[in-house]
């Protein structure tokens, strides 16, 4: 049951504070104002969200500030007839309400005689500001990251893209959070049911708390067993305003500076945002390698135990004896050598992310060379064995996407188990299994495999951004996501001219 | 959503049924024709796929009929009994199909990637597979067969472009030197490993453009044939007819063979194992898709799932009848000669007829009530 805001501005302030007993934080304050300073208001803010009271450059100083210049019984009209002139301030009926308002930063204004109170913004909460994103370095284009305020990143993604088609859908996740959650999508772009159907999912749940986007994208996809991420995920609002433009969706979470982009597919993850800026032909070859190594970072260790352990035949001689020669003296089964390997490997990993930033690059020094090299000459694994899970980490690396990439981090010791145990079998079962998969898999009504599949639905153009990323010329449609008729994204003035 | 899992495209058809028809026919087809008909295998190639086209003339001709499946057109066609006897036919084609590609399959994996394996085992991590390939519709397994065509096809061509130079051209002699028995022999064995292309009746309501679904078989066959007289002509110069009537599976012995640049890999028979392994699995995939389908139609099912248990433990165990009892093989070639074949064009012939009779029915009919009014 809500609790009206009245006239009386004693009831609303015991209902208020009744509200929010026991908060230290939140800072309420009852201001006298008009001519004669006989008539009061009341403020409430939480403590850090408000430069100053009495700062004339903010909205509630200047607000206050010509309501000590007016006479008292003039004061509720003014405020009534003037909310719009105060920038971006909200009226709200109930205190339950207004409480909300306030919780998202801003000062709450209560008015003796007024029935509403205002919420004014001003400072809001402390963040982080812009900064350079920590993932998804780029060698060309802009460094500029998302950061935890959803304010700040939906500015960001709109400097990239000035139009009015932009549009920006706010919705609230979690009950006891209410995490502010914006869609943001090019109008005349996306298709046509994707944003009632991530609307939809939204709406399917309610959890106490979203603080993060990772929850919502948990929340939200329907293949929640998969291995495989169905959202894309990224830290940069270059690369959200491409996907935007190619009618994709953004979604972003209040107190989370990763953005998910929907709908999703295997090429997408493979994509960066310098393969646009850079030449097509090195943009082609390092796309092409980001495919080869996503593959080999599942696959690769497993292949080495079966051709190893199982189908010797297959290498020359000369590469067979030198094998062995390096394995002689190591105790362990090839298997259990690999998978001590990795998981030394995986820890190294783990505790380089958890450590600060200079005593992570440390484990890194520490465990790679130093501790490697002991275990090689100790004879406990063999230097072959340290060559193939290092090429297999940089491999991993080499996936732009974290989330992604740790897909085929844990598959590849699925591949380890089946590939000891089945040799070469066991890869093309595991390949099979993982193909059948991925072709099963969709994000939001799109194959995840597209547009290696499914391409003739947008005429076979898709195919052009994929293991080459064919001259910008090329690329004249957008891809499969936007709604049809919309499709052209390049159009060339010689063309034009001919029409 | 978007992508509608019950439709595919015409590439994704094509590329399935090439892998389809593929890899058996490349697998088993050189050693039957060289052992019955020498160099003139490559005469029977091509008289197989003249059975082909007909065959696909004959689909292509009741496909115009079919408005919604093909089990409807049967039955609104031929009557319930027909319709359901025909079923059971094209059922237990299917399945022994399957059951006899788990077979091969397993065989392959015994011989070339696991000899220590069990035949269980793998005949098992296969079927499951295949009914986890199966259980989502169409569209996936196409998927799977779209994305691997050129990641199996490119390796293939590679190996016998490097295997052409070591071709004796003196081994394609004698031609036209066998007798017209063996040599239409081999002409129906090579159009019995082309009619798993039946299939394609039943497509037409998973096809995006169905009307096309003849010339995307036409296409399928004509690739596979053309692929087949290069394997056939380069196993026949490099082993002669009689070394290829003895090998079991020549074309992967000769993987073996083939002799990279660079000289890094030694023997490539275990990697090129991969392009049966997936080729066989396709077909192991379609059999257990279609007998799943006619299955569930028969008996009126809503899902998947029950027909799909079904049809897992009865391929399985003809799978296994064949690797226990050798006669069994010799039974299903009996089979395929004298029951699958001359049924597949008898049913699609005599649907054609009893369509005829119902349209003329129904035009002196439609005739006589004309002049009544």
């Amino acid at each position: 049951m809500s609790i009206q805001i009245t006239s009386d501005l004693q009831e609303n302030i015991r209902n208020f504070e009744e509200l929010f007993s026991d908060c230290e934080d939140i800072k309420k304050r009852k201001i006298k104002v008009g001519q004669h300073l006989s008539q009061e208001c009341y403020i409430a803010y939480i403590e850090v969200t408000l430069s100053s009271v009495d700062f004339k450059d903010s909205a509630v100083g200047k607000l206050l500030g010509k309501l000590r210049t007016m006479p008292e019984q003039e004061l509720a009209a003014y405020v009534k007839n003037n909310i719009e002139d105060i920038s971006d301030s909200q009226p709200f009926p109930t205190i339950e309400e207004a409480a909300e308002g306030m919780l998202t930063g801003d000062v709450l204004f209560f008015l003796d005689g007024y029935n509403k109170a205002l919420k004014i913004p001003d400072k809001g909460y402390p963040g982080r500001g812009v900064y350079e994103t920590e993932s998804e370095k780029v060698i060309r284009g802009s460094n500029e990251g998302f950061s935890e305020s959803i304010k700040l990143n939906t500015a960001l993604i709109r400097k990239r893209l000035r139009s009015p088609h932009v549009k920006v859908k706010e919705s609230f996740a979690g009950r006891r959070t209410n995490t502010n959650v914006d869609l943001v999508y090019l109008k005349d772009l996306i298709h046509p049911g994707m944003l009632e159907e991530i609307e939809k999912r939204l709406g399917e749940f309610e959890i106490d708390g979203t603080l993060d986007s990772g929850i919502i994208e948990q929340l939200t996809e329907r293949r929640k067993y998969s291995p495989f991420p169905q959202f894309q995920t990224t830290q940069r609002p270059d690369r959200a305003a491409m996907a935007i433009l190619e009618g994709r969706i953004v979604l972003l979470s209040d107190n989370s500076p990763v953005a998910l982009i929907l709908p999703a597919t295997y090429n997408t993850f493979i994509q960066t945002s310098d393969d646009y800026y850079s030449r097509w032909e090195i943009a082609s070859f390092t796309r092409a390698l980001r495919y080869l190594a996503s593959f080999l970072a599942m696959v690769f260790p497993g292949l080495y135990l079966a051709i190893t352990n199982f189908h010797t035949q297959i290498l020359p001689t000369d590469l067979l004896l030198s094998l062995a020669a390096a394995r002689q003296g190591v105790p362990f089964p090839a298997m259990v050598e690999v998978v001590l390997m990795e998981i030394a490997f995986e820890l190294l990993r783990e505790a380089g992310v958890r450590l600060p930033g200079a005593n992570g690059n440390t484990i890194g020094i520490v465990g790679g060379l130093i501790i490697g090299q002991a275990a090689v000459d100790a004879n406990i694994v063999s230097p072959i064995v340290v060559i193939v899970v290092a090429l297999t980490a940089l491999c991993s690396f080499a996936v732009p996407n974290e989330e992604f990439a740790t897909a085929f981090r844990i598959l590849k010791f699925v591949f380890i188990f089946l590939c000891g145990s089945l040799g070469f079998f066991g890869f093309l079962t595991g390949l099979l299994a993982v193909l059948i998969h991925l072709s099963h898999l969709e994000s939001f009504g799109i194959p995840y495999l597209a547009p290696f599949v499914g391409a003739d639905l947008n005429g076979y153009q898709d195919e052009r951004d994929t293991f080459l990323r064919l001259p910008l010329n090329y690329l004249k449609k957008r891809p499969v996501y936007t709604r049809e008729g919309a499709r052209t994204r390049l159009r060339l003035n010689k063309e034009k001219e001919k029409k | 959503m978007f992508a509608d899992n019950w439709k595919i495209s015409l590439r994704q058809i094509r590329r399935l049924f090439i892998m389809d028809i593929f890899g058996m026919s490349s697998l088993m087809l050189p050693g039957i024709l060289s052992s019955m008909s020498g160099a003139d295998g490559i005469f029977c190639l091509i008289l197989g796929m003249a059975g082909g086209a007909l065959l696909l003339c004959l689909m292509g001709a009741n496909l115009r009929y079919i408005e919604k499946d093909f089990y409807s057109y049967m039955k609104e066609t031929a009557g319930q009994l027909l319709g359901d006897i025909f079923m059971v036919f094209y059922f237990l084609y299917f399945v022994t199909l399957c059951g006899y590609v788990l077979y091969e399959l397993t065989a392959l994996v015994l011989t070339w990637l696991l000899p220590d394996g069990s035949w269980l085992g793998i005949s098992l991590i296969l079927l499951l597979l295949g009914m986890y390939g199966s259980a989502r519709g169409i569209e996936g397994r196409a998927r799977v067969y779209e994305i691997i065509f050129w990641f199996l096809g490119i390796p293939l061509l590679i190996m016998l472009a490097l295997a052409v130079s070591d071709v004796k051209t003196a081994y394609f002699t004698p031609l036209v030197a066998s007798d017209l028995a063996s040599f239409s022999q081999g002409s129906l064995a090579v159009l019995i490993f082309l009619l798993p292309l039946t299939a394609l009746m039943f497509l037409k309501p998973f096809c995006r453009k169905p009307e096309k679904l003849v010339s995307c078989g036409k296409m399928a066959m004509v690739v596979v044939i053309i692929l087949n007289i290069v394997i056939y002509l380069i196993l026949l110069g490099v082993f002669g007819r009689n070394t290829m009537g003895i090998l079991s599976r020549p074309v992967i012995t000769l993987m073996g063979m083939v002799n990279l640049p660079g000289g890094f890999f030694t023997r490539q028979d275990v990697l090129m194992t991969a392009v049966w392994f997936f080729a066989l699995f396709a077909l192991l995939n379609t059999g257990i898709f279609q007998g799943t389908l006619v299955l569930k139609e028969l008996c009126q099912m809503t899902r998947n799932r029950f027909s799909l248990w079904v049809v897992a433990v009865i391929v399985l165990l003809i799978g296994k009848g064949f690797f226990e009892y050798s006669f069994l093989t010799e039974v299903f070639e009996i089979y395929q000669i004298w029951v699958a074949l001359p049924g597949m064009f008898l049913i699609l012939l005599l649907l054609l007829f009893l369509h005829w009779m119902k349209a003329e029915r129904k035009i002196q009919k439609g005739g006589t009530g004309g002049c009544g009014n």
